[in-house]
This record gives structure tokens, C-alpha cells and sequence, in this order.
């Protein structure tokens, strides 16, 4: 057992392979779409919220906890932002105190979770109620159209085009801003993660609260600072989706729940905490977002979108099971030499 | 069955004006190399949007397009602009989509498709500014024209429940969608000045693609308001669910006036058995085949969009028998 | 014995300060609502002396040794670590670490999912001004001390082995070697030798020895008698919450011991 799987060692192999299998499988299936730029310029501008959710979601998960409010939170900032930026004309202001009320509902989860001591599932569980409930109440329940908004800086520092020619078919122009953004949080991210102090201690946390207080951990203070920042993460993405839409739709990121948390367990982080992937969570997010443009460009109904992502979602987890608990591994070989027959010696 | 009114719409609309004698002739089918997106609203199969896609699916049949690509958003007005986004990347001869993010929230997408020569029409929620700036591209409406829809359901509702000034009205709307909200606005309005009581109720998110979670809410409200005479809403989903709810409050039939729209299978039920009173039959096989014929109109024959409403009568429990067995084939 | 210690480990110890105990408790007591788990315990640990902690289950020591560490709170009574009293608000498990006070728990001392690298330095990673980790310079040290320290050679342990591919022996070797390399003047051992294989046991027990031969001190709780009996310089029985009695191995053989442990458990 020593011989360390090796496969397993380089960061998020399989999911790579997984992902280029399935990219391959629609430039032939759907050669007209996926072997053309544009669909890769709309996953930059659609993708973002959910890889942003997802990779702030890998190091909640690392810390072997959960977090169900961030939906709330895309509904609440970004409510907080339309509201501030029509009504009360804030601009770059409103995008501060949007990533500020992020901060603070992942703060107060935080709390409930670290000081408190509730199990993270059902404090979150509570606190998506609680701000998707606020939004509704605060807004009405009304949506904010942001008709004009591509004018201002805040957007086109946030979510605008790299428009480099006049040509407005050349692909490269309809690439997103928000692209280059996401992409260096998810860099940063993996930093953190894998470099610094604060990753390394979540991973211990995952590993065992028991053992990261022996260490030496604040495991308290980790916690509380592990949810602002999913927190803050939530927020901006709140803000990257209600800029791209120019509209605030009230309960907006409900559909964000389930995709992003299948992102992260397809990426190949484990549930039960300690281990994770940033990278193999991008490429979670890619495959669960490119499945549904694929299925349907291949000319299969969209009925088909979740039955494919489950089959996905399924197969990954069952093969990092495998992969990651040499146990269960050898007695899946043994169970299904067994089926085969005795061909094996 | 499907086909044969395929072809008999197909036909009507050539008789109607396109029966130039030069494509009669032609033995190319019109639809031949066109490939269209288009968005079916709720989920698949459910009593909304099953007869849309029939709709769709025989008129992409029936004028031989090449490719017909569903979408189902659950309702959720971000996944159909995102939905839309992938759509666009395809670049399909047309995308048709649904009116409920609002003229706002499309008009910069849809002008990128339509610079793109991209045909886009909408259906079952009008985009009217939308419709008025590309319409000679090809931009059409096939949906009830929601006000007047929400008018005619309340109307039938008054005459059926016999209501009169001061009764309690409950009106389960999505009045925070600009334009989708229109309909039961009309419904509420309509009520209110025949001098009833409105509540207008709003359907959270998770209600709006998921009717059966507004059960609990609805048999709450029913319960804390003993003397309510009527329930309005123009969500089909919300419809299907209100007889159980009813039934389940102890009421009975005809207590409380129900005015609902679609033509679902509990909604059936909810009709034979006295406890739905009128519901707006809007057409949903007709807001799937219109649209994938203004995609071939305007892609073959350079024919402006056009607006139809398949909003204009109401089914009772009167006449709600013969349409049992269309229904069951998914086209009414 | 040990390479050079790295630059953020560096702690504000008093150096060479001349001490007769590395920990001392007076009277201390503690209380789990209605249960009481310590009473008044005196107990003064040497600068360099193996303490051996025995007794039934419940009868204290983990307690104990969890309020020498920082872990828990007395509720009454004075700590002295190095004939200092502290103040027992502030201590903390980060602060015996910098008063070179150093827990190895039975299996929560090390990250099972994380390589030997990262278990070394965690709680005190060689890091840049931002925080982030000298992986290579970690690494390095870390290849240093599994070599040299703790003498793993060529069994195909490394750095980047992961806790979970090491023996149970192996797992207590790391974590006393962690002690050892960040200096810690006291290491304390919560039953280090539980389920381990007669080879591995021998193994552990050449560790306590080390602690010893190096001048530290340690204090080592153990269920197994002949273990224990065999390394410690002292005997401390514990019985519900109170120290019974303190014997030196030579004064009472295995048998005798196991004999006057038995006694305890009737009724008083």
C-alpha cells in the first residue's frame, strides 16, 4: 500500500480526462458548434458565477464542512447592488457594500457554525432561508431591469468585452471580462489552498477538528474566516450574473445550489473533508455547464440535461471512492473478479 | 393525429397568403436546412409546456426542418437569458424564446442574434418593445396577450361564481416578473373594479416550476380566510394543484370560484369535478407550432413576425368533456 | 541531534533559564458540571525525568494532561511551567507550544490525509510575510528530520508519503520527532503503544528513550504496565481524579504493580 496510486498524484487527472472525452465527444457529435469559437466565449461569460461558487465551495468542503446559503447570498447582494446602483445611483460604491453584505451573512454563518456549534449543513440550511427571504421581502419581490448599465465602469470593468477590433463577428471581442477576473481568483484560490497557512489549516480541519486543535489551530477563527470569504466569493458572484443579465431577478441562484456542489464532488474533492482540488472544481464547473450546451446542440431534448449530469455526478464520486480508500478498491476488484469468473488467477 | 393538424396548419397558413404559385410548385420543403433553438418554458412533459413541445415538434415535422433544439429553463428567467447565450453560440437560423426576463433584460441579446441574422421570436410572455423594433426581422408573438387574458378569466369567473361587490378575492400571481406579471395583473384588476377584494398573493421561486410546493401555502390561506369567494391565477402549475388543495380544506365544489389557466391533467379533474370553475385555454400546441413557423416564414420567405393571441376562450366544466381525449394526446 | 530549526519557529523561550521543573500543578482541580475529574492534584514534572501517568479508565489522565497542555481550563488551582506561574486565561495549546510544551495524542496528533511535509510544520509553517508556505525549504527539513531524527531510511517514506500510508509505530516516530525537532523541553505521550505490533512497540519505547537521552523531559500516559514500567524514571497512579501514589519501577516490579492496581478497583 505504500506505492502511492500515482494516477492520484498528479492534481485532478482524471477529471481532465473526463472533461476532453466528453469535449471530444460533442465536436463530433455537434462539430458545427463546438469546433466553432463562440460557444467558448459564451461558457467565459456564463461560467463564472458558477466556477466562483464552486472553488469557494472546494475550500469549505476541504474544511469538511458545507455551505447551502450561498443561493441567498446571489439573491441578496445582488439585490443590495441593483438596488443601490438605480435607485440611489451609488456606482463602484454599491459594489462595495454588495461584497460587504457577502462578507457579513458568510461571517454570521460563521459564527453559528465555529461559535455557536451547529452542524454547518443545518446553520447554512437556515441562513438560505433566511436571506433569500429577506431579498423578497426587501425587493418586493420586484426584478431591477439595468437597462444602460454596459455605460458604466462598474460594469465594463466587471463584466465588459476585450473588444480589440471594430469587427463585431471577430470571436476574440466577445470574450468577458469576467473571464480574466475568475480566472485569477481561482488562481489565487489555489494558492491559498495549496501555499498558504490558512489552506493548509483547513485541510487539517477536514482532516479532524480534533487534530487541528492539537496542532494548534484556531479552528474556531478559521471557520468563521472560511465562510466570510465563501461569502464574499457568493457576493461576487451575485454581482457577475446580475451585470451580465443587466437585471436583478428576484430569488435569482436558486439553480446554483445543486451545480455547484456537484462541480466540486466531480472535481474530485472528497466529502468527508481534508482533501481537495481546486483545479479538478474548474473543470467540474466546465463539464456540468458544457453538458447542457453539448446535449443540445447534439440534438437530444434538454429532458436529457440532468440525466447525463447525474450519470456524471455518479460515476465520479463512486470512482474517487474507489481510488482514494485502497480498501474498498480491492475488494470492488475482487467482488467483480469474482463476477467474471475465475479466468484471473 | 399530430401530423395531420400539422399539415392542416401548414396548409392553412399557405392559404392564408404565402400560396404564390412558383412554392406551391416547389417540391423543396420549406423548412429544409433551418435549425432552431427554441425555449419550452417549465420542464419536460409537465402540464405547461407538454403540449408546446408537440406543438413544436409537428410543425418542425411538418415543414421538414432540419433540427429542432429544446430548452427547458424550469421558469428561472436567468437560465433563459444564459440559455439563450448558448443558443446564440450555435448559430441557429432561429432561436425562439420566452418573454419572461422582459424586454430589458433581452433587448441587447436579442439585437446581437438579430445582427448576426439570427431569426428571434417569442412566445407564451410578450416582449412588446422587443416585437416593435425587430418585427420586420421576424420577430413574432405567439401567447396570450396576457392582460386581456387575465380580463377574460376574471370575467368568466364573475359570470360563473355569480360574484358580486364586496365578496373576498385571492389572486396567486408572479407579479414581480414585469411582463409575465400582466396576466394576472389583468385578472386582479378586473376583479377589483367589479368591486370584490383582491389579495394578491406573489409565487416564490420554488413554487413557480415546482406547483405542488404552493399546496401547503394555498391550503393556509384557504383555511385563515373562511369567508374567501374566489382564487385567481394565471400559472397553469399553481391551476392543476388548486381542486386538491380545495378538497383537502373540506370545501366544496363551487364554494370557492377558481379561475386558472391550461389545460393540465389535475386541472381536468379539477373541471370534471366541479371545484375548477374556468380556466384560460391558451393554446400552448398552438405557442409551440406558430413559432417554428414563423422561423421557416421568416427564414425561407423573408415574412415579418406576427403576433397571434392563443388567449381567447375559456373551458368550463361544461365543456371541458369533448377535450378530454385531444388533451390526452398532449395537443389541447 | 537535530538540524537547524526554521526562522519562524522561533520563540520567545527562556533560554537556559535555570529551572527545577518543567511543569508544576498546585491544587488543582477540575469540574464537568456535578462530575469531578481532577481534585486537587500536586504534581511537579522534572527538566529532564520520564513520568509515567497510570490508572483505570476515567481516573484522570487525559484530563490531566489536557490542563498541563493548554487544552482545557482548571477549575481551580495554579500551573507553574518552569517554576513560572501562568495565567491560565491565556494558556492555550498555541502557547505550550511556545513554552516548548508538546502533546503526541494516541491518533490525533497528525493529518491523516496530509503528506509528512505539511504534519511537520503545521501550526508554525515556514511562510513569507503573507503567510504563504516554503514548500521546498519545508520539505527539505522535513527530509532531514525523517532521516536523520527519526531514521527512516529507504522505506520508501518520504515528505510526501501521506500519514495514512504509515504504520501505527511509524505514525507515533513522526509525531515524537516533530517534538523533538522544534525543541520542545517537555514531550507528553497519550498512549502511544495502543494496538501497536510487539516490533513497533520496541520501536516507540526507543523513541521515549531518545527524549530522555536528549534532555528533555516527558510524560507518558500508557494502559500496558510493562511498557510504561520499563522507560519511566517515576510512576504516578491516578485513581478518580486524585493522585494514590507515586512509585519509583526499581521499588515495585510489573507484578506488584498490577497487583496494587487491582486493589483500587474495589470499593473504598
Amino acid at each position: 500500500m505504500r506505492r502511492a496510486f500515482s494516477l492520484a498524484r498528479l492534481e485532478a487527472l482524471p477529471i481532465i480526462v473526463v472533461f476532453l472525452l466528453l469535449l471530444g465527444l460533442f465536436m463530433a457529435t455537434a462539430p458545427q458548434v463546438f469546433l466553432a469559437p463562440f460557444i467558448y466565449t459564451t461558457f467565459l461569460s456564463t461560467l463564472p458565477p458558477l466556477i466562483l461558487l464552486a472553488v469557494g465551495l472546494t475550500l469549505v468542503i476541504a474544511a469538511g464542512e458545507i455551505d447551502l446559503s450561498f443561493p441567498s447570498v446571489i439573491a441578496f447582494s445582488g439585490f443590495v447592488f441593483a438596488v443601490l446602483f438605480k435607485e440611489y445611483g451609488l456606482g463602484w460604491l454599491a459594489v462595495v457594500i454588495a461584497l460587504a453584505s457577502g462578507v457579513l451573512i458568510g461571517f454570521l454563518n460563521g459564527l453559528l457554525v465555529a461559535v455557536i456549534g451547529l452542524p454547518s449543513f443545518i446553520a447554512t440550511l437556515a441562513t438560505q432561508f433566511l436571506w433569500a427571504g429577506m431579498a423578497t421581502v426587501l425587493s418586493g419581490g420586484k426584478s431591477y431591469a439595468l437597462r444602460g448599465i454596459e455605460d458604466s465602469s462598474v460594469w465594463q470593468v466587471l463584466v465588459g468585452r476585450t473588444v480589440v477590433t471594430d469587427d463585431p463577428a471577430f470571436w476574440v471581442n466577445a470574450v468577458s471580462v469576467q473571464a480574466f477576473w475568475t480566472a485569477g481568483i481561482v488562481v489565487l484560490i489555489w494558492f491559498v489552498l495549496n501555499r498558504h497557512r490558512f489552506g493548509e489549516h483547513l485541510l487539517f480541519i477536514g482532516d479532524s477538528n480534533e487534530v487541528a486543535r492539537v496542532v494548534g489551530i484556531d479552528v474556531a477563527a478559521e471557520k468563521v474566516r472560511l465562510f466570510a470569504l465563501m461569502g464574499f466569493l457568493a457576493a461576487l458572484a451575485a454581482l457577475f450574473l446580475t451585470l451580465e443579465n443587466k437585471n436583478y431577478f428576484g430569488n435569482q441562484g436558486q439553480g446554483y445550489l445543486l451545480t455547484a456542489i456537484a462541480s466540486v464532488l466531480i472535481g474530485g474533492t472528497s466529502i468527508f473533508g481534508g482533501r481537495a482540488t481546486v483545479l479538478g472544481t474548474v473543470f467540474g464547473c466546465f463539464i456540468i455547464g458544457m453538458i447542457e450546451a453539448g446535449l443540445v446542440a447534439t440534438g437530444l431534448t434538454g429532458a436529457w440535461v440532468r440525466t447525463v449530469q447525474g450519470i456524471v455526478f455518479l460515476v465520479a464520486i463512486v470512482f474517487y471512492l474507489l481510488v482514494d480508500e485502497p480498501g474498498r478498491r480491492q475488494a470492488f476488484f475482487r467482488r467483480l473478479r469474482r463476477l467474471v469468473g475465475s479466468r484471473a488467477p | 393525429m399530430r401530423s395531420k393538424l400539422g399539415k392542416a396548419l401548414f396548409g392553412a397558413a399557405f392559404a392564408c397568403g404565402l400560396a404564390a404559385p412558383a412554392f406551391a410548385a416547389a417540391p423543396e420543403a420549406p423548412g429544409k436546412g433551418i435549425t432552431i433553438y427554441m425555449q419550452m418554458g417549465g420542464n419536460p412533459g409537465d402540464g405547461a409546456t407538454l403540449a408546446r413541445q408537440t406543438g413544436a415538434a409537428a410543425a418542425a415535422k411538418a415543414l421538414e426542418v432540419s433540427s429542432l433544439n429544446e430548452q427547458f429553463s424550469g421558469w428561472a428567467p436567468e437560465k433563459m437569458l444564459e440559455q439563450f447565450k448558448q443558443a446564440m453560440a450555435a448559430r441557429p437560423s432561429c432561436i425562439v424564446i420566452m418573454g419572461h426576463p422582459g424586454n430589458e433584460a433581452f433587448s441587447d441579446l436579442v439585437r446581437q442574434a438579430v445582427d448576426q441574422g439570427i431569426v428571434v421570436t417569442d412566445g407564451n410572455a410578450p416582449l412588446s418593445q422587443l416585437q416593435a423594433q425587430f418585427g420586420p426581422k421576424g420577430f413574432g408573438y405567439a401567447g396570450v396577450d396576457l392582460y386581456a387574458g387575465g380580463k377574460l378569466t376574471a370575467e368568466r369567473m364573475i359570470e360563473a361564481g355569480r360574484l358580486k361587490s364586496g365578496d373576498e378575492a385571492m389572486v396567486y400571481g408572479v407579479f414581480s416578473q414585469a411582463e409575465r406579471g400582466q396576466s394576472e395583473k389583468g385578472l386582479a384588476d378586473t376583479l377589483e373594479k367589479a368591486g370584490l377584494k383582491v389579495d394578491r398573493l406573489e409565487i416564490t421561486q420554488e413554487a413557480n416550476s415546482d406547483a405542488s410546493l404552493a399546496v401547503p401555502v394555498l391550503a393556509a390561506y384557504v383555511q385563515s380566510h373562511p369567508k374567501l369567494k374566489a382564487i385567481g391565477t394565471q400559472h397553469g402549475g399553481i391551476t392543476s394543484v388548486l381542486a386538491e388543495v380545495l378538497k383537502k380544506a373540506g370545501k366544496k365544489p363551487g364554494e370557492i370560484t377558481v379561475g386558472g389557466i391550461d389545460l393540465a391533467p389535475a386541472t381536468i379533474d379539477g373541471l370534471e369535478s366541479g371545484y375548477v370553475s374556468v380556466t384560460l385555454d391558451q393554446l400552448l400546441y398552438l405557442q409551440g407550432f406558430i413559432p417554428v413557423l414563423q422561423c421557416v416564414l421568416t427564414k425561407a420567405y423573408k415574412m415579418p413576425g406576427i403576433s397571434v393571441n392563443t388567449g381567447a376562450g375559456v373551458v368550463t366544466p361544461q365543456t371541458i368533456k369533448e377535450l378530454v381525449p385531444l388533451i390526452e394526446a398532449g395537443i389541447r | 541531534m537535530v538540524a537547524q530549526r526554521p526562522t519562524t519557529a522561533e520563540r520567545p523561550r527562556p533560554a537556559d533559564q535555570d529551572y527545577a521543573n518543567i511543569v508544576r500543578l498546585e491544587g488543582v482541580n477540575m469540574e464537568f458540571g456535578a462530575v469531578r475529574a481532577l481534585r486537587d492534584i500536586d504534581l511537579a514534572i522534572g527538566r529532564n525525568e520520564i513520568v509515567g501517568l497510570i490508572g483505570d479508565n476515567g481516573a484522570g489522565k487525559s484530563t490531566l494532561i489536557k490542563v498541563m497542555t493548554g487544552v482545557l481550563k482548571p477549575t481551580s488551582g495554579t500551573v507553574y511551567i518552569r517554576d513560572r506561574a501562568i495565567d491560565l486565561d491565556e494558556y492555550s495549546v498555541r502557547m505550550a507550544h511556545e513554552l516548548a510544551i508538546e502533546t503526541v495524542y494516541q491518533d490525533r496528533s497528525l493529518g491523516e490525509k496530509q503528506p509528512l511535509w505539511r504534519n511537520f510544520f503545521v501550526g508554525r509553517q515556514i511562510t513569507n510575510r503573507w503567510g504563504f508556505i516554503d514548500v521546498r525549504r519545508e520539505k527539505e527539513i522535513a527530509g532531514q528530520i525523517l532521516l536523520k531524527a527519526i531514521g527512516f531510511r529507504g522505506a520508501g517514506i518520504g515528505p510526501d508519503s501521506t500519514v495514512k500510508e504509515l504504520s501505527g509505530g511509524e505514525r507515533q516516530g513522526i509525531a515524537i520527532g516533530r517534538a523533538m525537532h522544534f525543541d520542545a523541553d517537555l514531550i507528553v505521550l497519550d498512549e502511544p503503544t495502543v494496538a501497536l505490533a510487539v516490533k513497533e512497540v520496541r520501536k516507540v519505547l526507543d523513541f521515549v528513550r531518545q527524549i530522555k537521552a536528549s534532555g528533555r523531559a516527558c510524560v507518558y500516559i500508557e494502559h500496558n504496565l510493562a511498557h510504561v514500567h520499563a522507560v519511566a524514571d517515576r510512576l504516578v497512579i491516578l485513581d478518580r481524579g486524585e493522585i494514590v501514589a507515586e512509585v519509583r519501577p526499581s521499588e515495585m516490579p510489573v507484578h506488584e504493580l498490577t497487583e496494587y492496581l487491582i486493589t483500587l478497583q474495589r470499593p473504598r
